[in-house]
């Protein structure tokens, strides 16, 4: 499945949830979700990762590069709704030393 | 009495699932990418093997582009292959011969098995036959279609670096891509240099690859962009690892380490 996004702006924070998978195909999506969540100038970014069911390790470059832009304009990253896997790949990572993850409620 | 029937008889019990129900939901737990990905390790190790190569590596965590110093840069070198080989033969080859395609300059002392997860693989570095600097990668992540590095802290550049192969039309495309910050102030300072070695480094290995499946005369397609112009101050002192000081010390005292083991002190 593609990757699809819907942004949420509350209160100084971007929620960008994700749904599908997270390859070389996302890079546009990403881009735009960045884009459409960066409009709302928030000072946290939270991506909800909770019905994402695959991440490569392309997957993992394009959040990187997304963490790049976010600290270059002062924006702070939370990762919301990390299965294990995935949260032992930020760890392996260390994308985990700068994104907070945060446990699915 | 069978296996088959002995199976049979323990579920009609309801003492435990059958082989097949027990591998689904261990699959449902264990997800499906599990083996492509390294292991989490604290500090790199290096293989007896290749230890000797692995001073600047062994004991060393991976550095990601942002445990680095300098500006992020994305850089994507690319190469059109069309129908001469599809992207999993082309891969498949890539990580059974990784260091054959590099340019002369480098030497890639990887393990016998090629590019698995979690493999750490000493490297060297340099122009000419003079000394190289001497630093690694972990193998962070291997497929049918990619496979992705990171470099130990002390490399020129705190980086990770996917090789892939991607069809689109029927055609293959052979592609680099590199997402980096030089590790230190000293290797920022070297940044001008040095990444135009890299243009030719990594365009010299997509030629030799290319070659090896019979395409010559290609074009290397190159991109870079930045995405992130602000350098990480805080990581500055990441200069204790660096590479080259730590090279040029190890060369340098070569001659000393020789005399300590032979008179066994």
């Amino acid at each position: 499945m593609t990757l699809v996004h819907e942004v949420r702006q509350d209160n100084g924070t971007a929620t960008v949830r994700l749904e599908g998978r997270i390859d070389r195909e996302a890079l546009s999506t990403l881009d735009a979700a960045y884009a459409a969540a960066a409009a709302g100038a928030p000072s946290v970014l939270v991506l909800d990762f909770t019905a994402v069911d695959y991440i490569n390790s392309t997957g993992i470059a394009l959040i990187v590069g997304l963490l790049g832009k976010a600290r270059s304009q002062g924006r702070s990253m939370r990762a919301l709704g990390l299965s294990e896997h995935y949260r032992h790949i930020f760890e392996i990572t260390r994308l985990s030393d700068f994104i907070e993850i945060v446990p699915t409620p | 009495m069978s296996d088959e029937t002995s199976a049979e008889r323990v579920v009609e019990a309801g003492q435990a699932a059958p082989a097949t129900q027990v591998d689904e939901a261990a699959a449902s737990i264990t997800p499906r990418d599990a083996g492509n990905w390294a292991a989490k390790v604290d500090r790199l190790s290096v293989a007896d093997e290749v230890s000797g190569f692995g001073y600047n590596v062994a004991g060393r965590r991976v550095a990601g582009p942002h445990q680095g110093f300098g500006r992020l840069w994305q850089r994507t070198y690319s190469v059109d292959l069309g129908s001469a080989v599809g992207p999993q033969e082309l891969v498949a080859d890539w990580r059974a011969h990784f260091g054959d395609f590099w340019p002369k300059g480098g030497v890639f002392h990887g393990a016998l098995t090629g590019i698995e997860p979690g493999a750490v693989a000493p490297l060297e570095v340099g122009g000419g036959r003079g000394p190289k600097l001497a630093t690694g990668v972990l193998v962070l992540y291997a497929d049918d279609e990619s496979f992705t590095f990171m470099t130990p802290e002390g490399h020129m550049f705190a980086s990770m670096i996917t090789f892939s192969g991607e069809e689109a039309d029927g055609a293959t495309t052979a592609r680099i891509r590199i997402l980096l910050r030089t590790s230190d102030p000293l290797f920022e300072l070297g940044w001008p240099i040095m990444k135009r070695a890299e243009d030719t480094f990594w365009s010299g290995t997509l030629r030799n690859l290319a070659a090896s499946h019979g395409v010559d005369d290609v074009h290397v397609q190159e991109e870079s962009e930045c995405l992130d112009r602000q350098r990480l101050w805080k990581n500055w002192r990441n200069v204790w690892h660096n590479a080259g000081i730590r090279s040029a010390w190890h060369i340098v005292t070569a001659p000393f380490r020789s005399q300590k083991s032979a008179t066994g002190a």
